[in-house]
């Protein structure tokens, strides 16, 4: 097994580990808040992870690079959408986003 | 079977705790299930792609990750305005 081949399991234990261990953590937390949390590392380090695994494959090549921007995507995606839901529920909790306007005297 | 099948084989297993999270919680929890859910079938359609040596299907897990961007940003509008 060669040093490329070792590596290439590694990533991609550590690449399912991790979107196995958030998956954990968005079905066992309480609340949504708290299962939100989980999306950042499933959307960056898992991906991350795969897309190396694929780039010790195969290099500078069509897989490679496709696997990257796929990579690229869901991290770039991942705050966006978090912010979004994060958003969607402070308003469905307090019913207004704006602060309340300040009362002059 | 791969090393790459076998991983895409289990990941599918985090599909179960996703569908819990959709079918049982509320709509929030449900919304936040789903965008994990998209996030593990890009990573599964990356896994399977390598696995069958078809570098073509790589196109199929960008595609997914940009329009579960999509879908969930407009789901997280609606979920804040409608529903």
């Amino acid at each position: 097994m060669s040093l490329s081949e070792v590596a290439v399991v590694f990533l991609l234990v550590v690449g399912v580990f991790v979107e196995l261990a958030c998956c954990l953590g968005v079905l066992l937390m309480d609340d949504a808040y708290d299962k939100l949390h989980y999306l950042g590392p499933a959307a960056i380090a898992g991906p991350l992870a795969i897309a190396g695994a694929v780039f010790v494959r195969h290099g500078f090549s069509e897989a490679g690079i496709k696997a990257f921007l796929t990579a690229a995507l869901l991290i770039l995606a991942s705050p966006v959408l978090s912010h979004a839901t994060a958003r969607a529920l402070y308003i469905r909790r307090r019913d207004h986003i704006e602060p309340r306007p300040r009362v002059r005297r | 079977m791969n090393a790459w099948l076998v991983a895409a084989t289990v990941l599918l297993v985090g599909l179960v705790p996703c569908g819990a999270v959709i079918v049982r919680g509320r709509i929030v929890e449900a919304l936040v299930g789903l965008q994990m859910a998209g996030i593990l079938q890009t990573v599964v359609l990356l896994l399977l792609a390598e696995g069958y040596h078809r570098p073509a299907f790589f196109d199929l897990a960008l595609v997914l990750a940009l329009l579960s961007l999509a879908g969930g940003l407009v789901f997280a509008r609606m979920l804040e305005r409608w529903v």
